[in-house]
């Protein structure tokens, strides 16, 4: 069917279909209520949520800190290998000298990008750890936010069996309505001011890919119980550091 | 492991497949728990909420307000998808569809496909259409992928395979291993895990549906709790997306609102493990993603629905909590409604979808206990369009027979003359009198059988016996002994 009476089929039903609305258009207009207010500290409920859905959070006061809590991460799985993130909080934890200490093979961008496309999808899926930073994160649900860029590849938080995630304080959000554009609900939002934070989304220029994770991969459909590590990490650790980033 | 061709094959024979189902022990087994975990998470997250109604509400406003402009939206989401480099084709039917994947894959000489769960390409019927041009299709939703290797439909909007138990499971994955697996949940899951890698890595496509589309940013949102689609959206070269156009929603800011409350009526999950949001391909310089994303946007009748009065089934966002909540379906699982929607919203879109008068008995396969609609996370009115759907059926032509036609004759006489009527009620208490006669004893409360051509009623339900005394009667009598001044 061309596009032409595909979309005049769609246009004719469309109106012939407002004779049946169930709603009032001025419904919309409406704002939301606003999320319960968040004078809760924020990176606490982040943790307390992390564990709840199953992952495993830990809050370090400064970078050093987090640095310790890495180290003891990298030291329980003894990966040979780790696909990471560049960004600037793994640099504020100082990961490649971990990594180096330790004789983990970094696997990033600078070592990919000049590789050739069969090498590069080889050394990504074999690597043992993923580590990244995050782009934002959401208190209420353990949320991390994950927007893909060159140097921020899906795959990281995606093939490997472990994946740890370090967030800093100041990119946690109250509610998932703060990662959003122009919502109309009427909650303030503690955490970041408004229309200029990296964390929100901006719709003329979204990530081509853009993830909410919400837990270690897991599955239910075995008889409704829960299963872990089907298709993505089954271990998932993050690392909340309240220490200002820069 | 049930023989039965009904778990294979769509059909229409509701009656004979429930009665089936019924007797099978290892599905009723396998459905008992459904109402005290997943719907009984759903109604815990839901009371956890706050304003959960309002953004129900807002929800249903959202869809409504999107279908009543759908041609417009349809017309920014292709030009946001194009912006991105992406390619938006129409489907007008299932055949079209198929054709438009099959050319796109042919023509990039792709010869595998990895798949996630959608039930848009099950309503199209994708697969046998993959196979029979030898292109190998792989679904990788461990749920899916068990009844891919079984043979089987769907049963379940959000969890296929939940008509077996891991024992069969097992023995449907031994097989395909080629060495006898354990009847372990885990066990099972991480040979799922090794096996489908391998498929990802070499796959030259990958097909997913859409929980949403976002118009004004040419978005397509993905939820899932496995993995399974980020996977299928990260490796292979080709993405392609196909999707029926009630799913669109016109801006970003409209998402978080079906996001708190798809999961939690799905799971009672806040929010599944992942939700992606994918625009276009892969970006210059990015190392992983496809390089080419396509989007076959699918109508294949719901157009037909959307100019019509049960226009509000097109607001469904497939999460399954009414199937969860129906009594019946806890019953009979999700292959007896024989079409590719299953539960009480299946009982409303396959006769809409696939014809009433071959459906007939889909809009009688509920008591009307309004479950449905107090779990649907966009409060679709189901009850009501199972009512209006039972009295279509009766303008279909030949679905009434002459003895029900004319006790329905019969009826509507009686009701519309009153000395008919009081006739007919005197009747029924002589029939009660009658009864605790041959009862010796009390006035029985129930009728185990009705006489003659009846008793096909009383097989598997008792009818209420009727009063000893008229209504009429005990009021006239309470009149005269009141001592009203």
């Amino acid at each position: 069917m061309n596009r032409g009476a595909f979309l005049a089929r769609v246009r004719e039903a469309a109106q012939a279909g407002r004779a049946f609305r169930v709603t009032q258009p001025e419904e919309l207009a409406a704002r939301l209520a606003a999320p319960a207010a968040d004078s809760e500290d924020l990176p606490s409920r982040l943790a307390a949520e992390i564990d709840a859905v199953g992952g495993h959070a830990r809050l370090a006061v400064e970078w050093n800190e987090a640095r310790e809590l890495l180290a003891e991460l990298l030291d329980c799985y003894e990966p040979s290998s780790a696909l990471c993130w560049q960004h600037p909080a793994l640099d504020a934890l100082g990961l490649h000298g971990l990594l180096t200490e330790r004789n983990v093979r970094p696997i990033n961008y600078d070592s990919l990008h000049a590789l050739d496309a069969a090498e590069q999808r080889r050394q990504m899926l074999t690597a043992e750890i993923g580590i990244s930073g995050v782009t934002a994160a959401v208190a209420e649900s353990g949320t991390l936010a994950l927007a893909s860029s060159p140097g921020q590849e899906r795959l990281a938080s995606l093939a490997p069996p472990v994946h740890v995630a370090v967030v800093a304080a100041e990119q946690i959000v109250s509610d998932l309505f703060d990662l959003f554009p122009g919502v109309e609900h009427g909650g303030h939002r503690a955490a970041i001011s408004p229309g200029d934070s990296p964390a929100r989304l901006n719709p003329a220029d979204l990530p081509s890919n853009w993830v909410l994770i919400t837990g270690p991969s897991k599955t239910g459909d075995l008889e409704l119980k829960l299963t872990t590590g089907v298709h993505g990490p089954g271990k998932w650790h993050v690392i909340i550091v309240r220490a200002p980033l820069a | 492991m049930t023989s039965s061709s009904y778990a294979r094959h769509e059909h229409h024979e509701f009656q004979a497949a429930s009665a089936e189902a019924l007797a099978d022990a290892n599905l009723q087994l396998a459905l008992a728990h459904l109402g005290d975990t997943l719907g009984q998470r759903n109604r815990a997250a839901f009371a956890a909420l706050a304003g959960a109604d309002e953004l129900r509400q807002r929800a249903r406003a959202i869809k409504d307000a999107a279908l009543a402009n759908l041609d417009e939206h349809l017309k920014t989401l292709e030009s946001s998808v194009e912006r991105r480099g992406g390619h938006v084709h129409y489907a007008g039917d299932a055949a079209d569809a198929r054709q438009i994947v099959l050319d796109i894959l042919r023509s990039r000489g792709a010869k595998r496909v990895v798949k996630s769960k959608s039930m848009t390409s099950e309503e199209i019927h994708l697969n046998a259409a993959l196979a029979a041009e030898q292109i190998e299709a792989v679904e990788t939703d461990f749920g899916e992928y068990i009844i891919q290797v079984a043979g089987h439909r769907p049963s379940h909007l959000v969890a296929p395979a939940i008509h077996l138990r891991t024992p069969q499971v097992a023995e449907v994955l031994s097989g395909d291993a080629g060495e006898p697996l354990p009847a372990d949940a885990e066990q099972l899951a991480a040979y799922a895990r090794r096996r489908l890698r391998a498929e990802f890595a070499r796959a030259d496509a990958g097909i997913t549906g859409a929980n949403f589309l976002v118009a004004e940013t040419g978005t397509v949102v993905l939820v899932s709790n496995e993995g399974n689609i980020r996977l299928t959206t990260a490796l292979p070269r080709i993405h392609i997306a196909i999707v029926g156009i009630e799913k669109v929603i016109p801006r970003l800011a409209d998402m978080p609102v079906f996001l708190k409350v798809l999961a939690r009526a799905a799971t009672g999950q806040k929010l599944s493990i992942y939700t992606s949001f994918v625009t276009g391909p892969r970006r210059a310089s990015e190392l992983d993603g496809p390089e080419e994303f396509h989007l076959v946007l699918l109508d294949n009748g719901r157009s037909r629905i959307l100019a019509g009065p049960l226009r509000e089934s097109l607001f469904c966002i497939r999460c399954g909590a009414c199937l969860n909540a129906c009594p019946i379906f806890r019953n009979v699982g999700g292959h007896a409604y024989g079409g590719v929607y299953a539960g009480p919203i299946g009982a409303v879109l396959t006769p809409l979808y696939d014809g009433l008068a071959a459906n007939e008995h889909l809009p009688h396969a509920s008591s009307l206990c309004g479950a449905c609609q107090a779990a649907c996370p966009v409060k679709i009115a189901i009850p009501e369009m199972l009512i209006q759907l039972r009295e279509q059926l009766h303008h279909e032509p030949g679905k009434l027979g002459f003895a029900e036609a004319a006790a329905y004759r019969l009826w509507s006489i009686t009701m519309r003359h009153p000395t008919l009527y009081r006739i007919g009620t005197w009747l029924a208490t002589r029939l009660s009198r009658f009864l605790v006669r041959s009862a010796k004893g009390d006035r029985p409360r129930w009728l185990r059988r009705l006489p003659g051509g009846l008793h096909g009623w009383t097989a598997s339900r008792d009818f209420p016996a009727p009063a000893h005394q008229r209504f009429r009667d005990t009021w006239s009598e309470n009149r005269i002994h009141s001592n009203h001044p």
